[in-house]
């Protein structure tokens, strides 16, 4: 295949046309961000040492973090609510993919298999991963994303934080 | 709402969210329910700031740019065809609320335990009723209603409603 064919298709592929590129994610850590008074959840391709960091707002902060820690609230909070009304008719996350970032907004679509049949829900990525890490599903992102993101000089900050950095969000 | 199963209907008092106070200088939120019948009462639910702004986006209609946490349930709903039948609030402890939403989905029906500002923030996206039981009723926290009482009477009247943040 010619270089230019292969260039074709991977833009191809970009426009969502039924094949995208891309990347399984972990979740990494959750940080404060002092200058905006958000947080930031860090995503990463381990195979590729690449790096998707997500601006959240503090109580979406809190309901990933409850996730991360494993924390079982006295009352279920609202992702809690969110997982007994699936499991409630048995249907299952499957995976959520990080799908676009544009003007600085990120999208996410939430995977859900419910009676033999695959449903693809939009949502806010700080919903879609608050989701996944409490029902264990994979949590990808489109290559363009990370592109994307690649490109700012965030990257070169994230890459060079110590774990130690990497504080837990009070809760 | 006529027509709705309700399997302790005289136990049931349907209310409506008035408005959402915020209360000064805390991270709170006071969600006032009312009588759907007209009749004189309300219920006040005290709620974290962001549990009131999701109720408020809902009460004013607000269309968000991109769907928000309750928005997302009422969509995993409809993409199962779950219907969202009634959230009732069933109990208080220690001036602490409970609320079930009932569901159901082809013919099935499901509780589930819901803190009162979940169930109240899908309730009016839904939409579906609000019930409280006569026994919360009974057994509602006065020490709130009463402090809340005082400073409305003191300083909170003509208070603008919670501001966006």
């Amino acid at each position: 295949m010619r270089q230019d064919d292969q260039r074709l298709l991977a833009a191809e592929s970009r426009k969502g046309s039924g094949f995208v590129v891309i990347a399984q994610m972990q979740v990494k850590g959750l940080m404060f961000d002092p200058s905006n008074n958000t947080y930031i959840v860090v995503l990463r391709d381990d195979e590729h040492s690449d790096m998707l960091p997500i601006w959240v707002g503090k109580s979406e902060a809190g309901a990933i973090s409850m996730a991360l820690e494993n924390i079982t609230p006295p009352r279920p909070m609202t992702h809690d609510f969110m997982k007994s009304l699936l499991d409630a008719y048995d249907a299952k996350v499957i995976s959520v993919v990080i799908t676009d970032l544009l003007e600085h907004t990120y999208y996410a679509k939430i995977h859900l298999m419910y009676d033999d049949s695959e449903y693809t829900v939009d949502a806010r990525p700080s919903d879609a991963l608050a989701i996944a890490i409490r029902s264990n599903a994979p949590i990808f992102a489109n290559e363009s994303v990370i592109t994307k993101q690649s490109s700012d000089e965030l990257q070169q900050w994230l890459e060079n934080l110590k774990p130690e950095d990497f504080g837990k969000l009070d809760s | 709402m006529a027509n709705i199963d309700l399997p302790k209907e005289q136990d049931l008092v349907e209310y409506r969210v008035d408005r959402i106070l915020e209360e000064a200088n805390t991270d709170t939120r006071i969600v006032v329910l009312g009588r759907q019948d007209g009749a004189l009462d309300t219920f006040p639910i005290w709620v974290g700031a962001a549990e009131g702004n999701a109720i408020k986006l809902a009460l004013d209609t607000m269309i968000t740019p991109r769907p928000m946490s309750h928005d997302l349930i009422k969509s995993f709903a409809e993409h199962l065809n779950i219907t969202i039948q009634r959230v009732v609030i069933t109990d208080v402890k220690s001036s602490t609320y409970y609320a079930t939403v009932y569901v159901a989905n082809k013919g099935v029906e499901r509780t589930i335990d819901a803190r009162p500002s979940d169930a109240i923030s899908l309730a009016l996206r839904a939409p579906c009723p609000i019930y409280i039981t006569q026994d919360v009723l009974k057994r509602r926290s006065t020490t709130n209603l009463d402090a809340w009482l005082a400073k409305l009477d003191s300083k909170h009247i003509g208070t603008p409603e919670v501001q966006e943040t």
